[in-house]
């Protein structure tokens, strides 16, 4: 199963626009300079492709923090 | 004066959103209606809102022995609307073949194999109407459409060569190309686009976001007599939202 510092940074590396290194399981990825529906968009395809789990709009809606988001995809796992 | 009197018109994709408005529409300008749809619970929320009798049958169009199955049980038919269809939005990336074969199986293939399949079946009278629902983003995208876009452009000339085939029998085929509607599919982009961008997005249309009503009239003018003389033509309808558009 992904750990959540693999799963933090996949979507740093996906995210391509982030500075290496300053996104953590504590960022409230929605704050993140900007944001956009860009980036909601590569989570559910990040998660979709890595993890096999399809993250629902109100799943991003819900979280706030990266480690919302993997607490998410854990619980959907099982 | 649109009337369906006795025309006998198939509805796919009417368990939902546009479909369903259509599927009431043409009930109530007198169509012998045939619904089908992959959700049954829903599907049957259609037909309890239609005021005559109706045919429903669960099928799913992605599924080529389904749409096979479907055929088999029809009567002839003087038009169809196709409106099964779905939306994934994906950024180019992450594009994988099986996303590819899901999201043209069902927004094109579905469309060909059941033009093909009701065609060879001869299950398509002389003087029928077949609409095709596109959308206006095949001319104009948007972000994470670019699969979307790209099946419903396919779909588009596809629909023009099966005019140009069909005219010859006077089958007409046209295409409807709304830009957003209020279904269940906006609902879905609400929760993942910011409410800053959903405003930003509401305000580039002068006449707002469209309604199912909208689309479902100008269906039913395609497949009414009133427009025996259109056929090959692909109908905007945007609410004004390119007017400003470079």
């Amino acid at each position: 199963m992904i750990s959540i510092e693999e799963f933090t940074k996949g979507l740093e590396v996906e995210f391509e626009d982030v500075e290496p290194g300053t996104l953590t399981p504590e960022t409230n990825y929605k704050n993140i300079k900007g944001w956009s529906s860009m980036h909601a968009l590569i989570i559910i395809a990040y998660v979709d492709s890595t993890c096999n789990i399809i993250l629902s709009g109100a799943d991003l809606k819900s979280a706030q923090t990266i480690r919302d988001l993997y607490n998410i995809v854990i619980e959907k796992i099982k | 004066m649109i009337e369906l009197k006795n025309k006998t018109i198939l509805v796919t994709g009417a368990s939902s959103g546009i479909g369903r408005a259509t599927a009431q529409l043409c009930d109530s300008l007198g169509a012998n209606l045939i619904i089908t749809g992959r959700n049954s619970d829903e599907l049957n929320k259609t037909k309890a809102l239609l005021k005559n009798k109706c045919d429903s049958f669960v099928a799913d169009l992605s599924n080529e022995e389904e749409i096979n199955q479907l055929i088999s049980k029809l009567s002839t038919i003087d038009g169809f609307v196709h409106c099964a269809g779905m939306i994934n939005p994906l950024p180019v990336k992450f594009i994988k073949s099986k996303h590819i074969d899901e999201l043209f199986k069902i927004n094109f293939s579905s469309a060909v194999l059941l033009s093909s399949g009701l065609l060879s079946a001869k299950k398509i009278n002389e003087n029928a109407s077949v609409v095709f629902i596109s959308s206006v983003s095949s001319q104009h995208p948007y972000t994470g459409g670019a699969l979307y876009t790209a099946s419903k452009s396919a779909l588009e000339a596809f629909a023009r060569g099966f005019a140009l085939e069909a005219s010859t029998k006077k089958i007409r085929v046209n295409t409807l190309a709304p830009a957003l509607v209020r279904t269940k599919i906006l609902e879905q982009s609400e929760e993942i686009y910011s409410k800053e961008e959903i405003a930003e997005i509401e305000n580039r249309y002068p006449l707002g976001i469209g309604e199912p009503i909208d689309v479902a009239n100008a269906i039913a003018f395609l497949l009414s007599s009133s427009s025996k003389w259109i056929t090959g033509t692909i109908l905007q309808m945007d609410g004004g939202l390119l007017l400003n558009s470079k």
